[in-house]
């Protein structure tokens, strides 16, 4: 209940008092850790990667698609 | 068993809808990889266009939903024509009723979870059929279609969608990592990157026979080179071309992902103890981006069924007629470029204009009424979202509990009241900052590449936590993942 209670007041405290809800968020914005520069590289090199390397193949996928797109152009009811 | 109850809807249909069976035993890392990565290729396979279609009769509605296809991996006029959209849209609803306590769902028991998720099922195929139907009688196919090709779009159209959902089951049973329809739209959105960017296809643009690289670094070496065009002409379509991707959109679109990655790793540290052993405080990490990407997704969820309601409205019923009384009501559909249609004051305060310039010279109060828009239903999802997910304050605290983990210098019994301070707010702020990246991306005019890369990052990186943690647990037992050590540097 008491969950429940202050989830409501929250609720309600965002919806009347947008002002109020920005000004909780920067403050929260400020509190947080941020990733420092190195571990910034890595999580992007890994990101990156990944992505580059799927939407690769995927892309391939969709070359092999070309001449099936041509075949299918064909049928006609 | 009192009174009837909405997922009882789903008991007739439990034996004919086909379903993925539960792995039989415990399958490996490498393997759950190679399914993951094949589901989304498979899916990105069966962007087929739709067979029966009439050449001579070319349709003259155009598609309405242009910015929802980066988001949704739909591709128009092939048998994913919606995409992932019903199966995000009814698995978020359905989950959302039943935690807000309007379905009655006992997910304790098992016939009550099996039942919920063939509902959710049966829920996601009933709209790709009522949706294929939508754009069928609308004109979208062509104008005089005949019976039995109404009957074969019908089949094409619920087929790749019941096929779609089967793929999305086949990563959610176990089978793969994570939650299937994010994965699969993050692999959807990284293939959209690449050809946008490397696309090597060339692509016929203008009645004299002048063909361009579809991919936008391409057709800038080409540019250099390409006998229509001046040097320095070619350079500067390379940027700002219109009729296919260029540099500039790739730009915004990669460094939004890259922002996005960095916000992911935006997190608030809250120090804990262990009561049994003395002496060794953890950090333990509440994530600004507490709900995830599942906050932009709702936002166009919630923006799909408004704009499928005015198209039923306009395009169905008053036929695109601007003297029709609807039309004056909610505005027409406009034709650009013979691709999209784009709709017309009012309608247009919630459609992302297709160029800066455009947006804000011709609409400049959906700046205002767009981007309200996303941030309300973000943050009001992601309240909704993070006390019924089973992360929420309580869930925690009653985790920390049996672990017999205390809050430093709080008591005990604070340690829900106390992070329930936390959660909620990580979870708004993070809704409402990522509806604002998303927001910027599409008022410059990426027509839904700017809500796909933030949905397509925030799901590769989850797919990345997953990895790095089943790394740790068992320590270089994968092939995969040693030669993925080497490769990134984990």
């Amino acid at each position: 209940m008491a969950g429940e209670k202050t989830e409501n007041n929250q609720m309600e405290k965002a919806m009347d008092a947008p002002l109020e809800f920005v000004r909780e968020g920067n403050q929260f914005l400020s509190k947080c850790k941020k990733p420092d520069l190195k571990e910034y590289m890595k999580i992007i090199r890994a990101v990156g990667i990944g992505f580059v390397a799927v939407g690769i193949i995927g892309y391939v996928i969709k070359l092999i698609h070309i001449p099936i797109r041509y075949v299918i152009g064909q049928v006609e009811l | 068993m009192a009174g009837f109850r909405l997922i009882d809807l789903a008991k007739p249909f439990l034996p004919i809808l086909p379903e993925v069976e539960i792995p039989y035993e415990k399958i490996s890392f490498d393997d759950k990889m190679v399914y993951t990565i094949f589901t989304g290729l498979i899916y990105l396979f069966c962007q087929f266009p739709l067979a029966g279609l009439r050449k001579d009769d070319l349709p003259t509605v155009n598609d309405p939903l242009y910015f929802f296809r980066g988001i949704f991996a739909s591709e128009p006029r092939t048998i994913l024509e919606f995409g992932l959209l019903p199966i995000f849209s009814s698995g978020l609803i359905l989950q959302l009723l039943a935690g807000l306590k309007v379905i009655k769902v006992n997910f304790k028991l098992k016939t009550d979870r099996e039942l919920f998720q063939s509902l959710t099922k049966l829920f996601a195929i009933a709209q790709y059929f009522i949706l294929a139907n939508i754009f069928i009688f609308s004109g979208y196919y062509g104008s005089n279609l005949s019976i039995a090709q109404i009957v074969v779009l019908n089949i094409q159209l619920v087929m790749g969608g019941l096929f779609s959902c089967l793929l999305t089951e086949v990563i959610d049973k176990g089978f793969g990592l994570g939650a299937g329809a994010m994965i699969i739209n993050t692999i959807a959105v990284s293939t959209n990157l690449v050809s946008d960017t490397l696309g090597v296809s060339q692509i016929t643009i203008d009645s004299e026979g002048n063909n361009e690289a579809q991919g936008a670094l391409i057709n800038l070496i080409q540019g250099l080179r390409s006998k229509h065009r001046t040097l320095l002409g070619g350079i500067i379509s390379a940027f700002n071309r219109d009729y296919l991707p260029n540099l500039t959109t790739t730009v915004l679109v990669i460094s939004i992902g890259a922002f996005v990655c960095y916000l992911q790793n935006y997190r608030y540290e809250i120090a804990i103890r262990s009561t049994r052993a003395r002496g060794t405080n953890q950090m333990y990490p509440i994530q600004l981006v507490y709900t995830g990407c599942l906050s932009v997704i709702f936002s166009y969820v919630c923006l799909f069924y408004i704009h499928i309601g005015a198209f039923i409205l306009i395009q169905l019923i008053a036929k695109n007629n601007q003297e029709n009384i609807i039309c004056k009501i909610l505005g027409h559909y406009e034709n650009v470029n013979n691709i999209i249609a784009a709709p017309t004051f009012p309608l247009s305060l919630l459609t992302p204009p297709r160029s800066v310039v455009g947006g804000i010279t011709q609409q400049p109060l959906s700046l205002v009424f767009y981007t309200l828009f996303m941030v309300i239903t973000g943050v009001w999802f992601a309240n909704k979202w993070q006390a019924i997910s089973g992360r929420s304050a309580r869930d925690i605290s009653r985790d920390f509990k049996e672990q017999s983990i205390t809050l430093l210098g709080r008591r005990e019994q604070n340690m829900a009241k106390e992070l329930n301070k936390v959660i909620p707010t990580a979870a708004m702020t993070g809704a409402a900052v990522l509806a604002l990246i998303a927001t910027f991306g599409e008022l410059l005019g990426l027509k839904g590449k700017g809500a796909g890369i933030v949905v397509g990052v925030s799901g590769g990186f989850s797919l990345l936590e997953i990895i790095s943690l089943d790394f740790q647990q068992n320590g270089g037992e994968s092939n995969l993942g040693n030669i993925l050590q080497a490769g990134m540097g984990f």
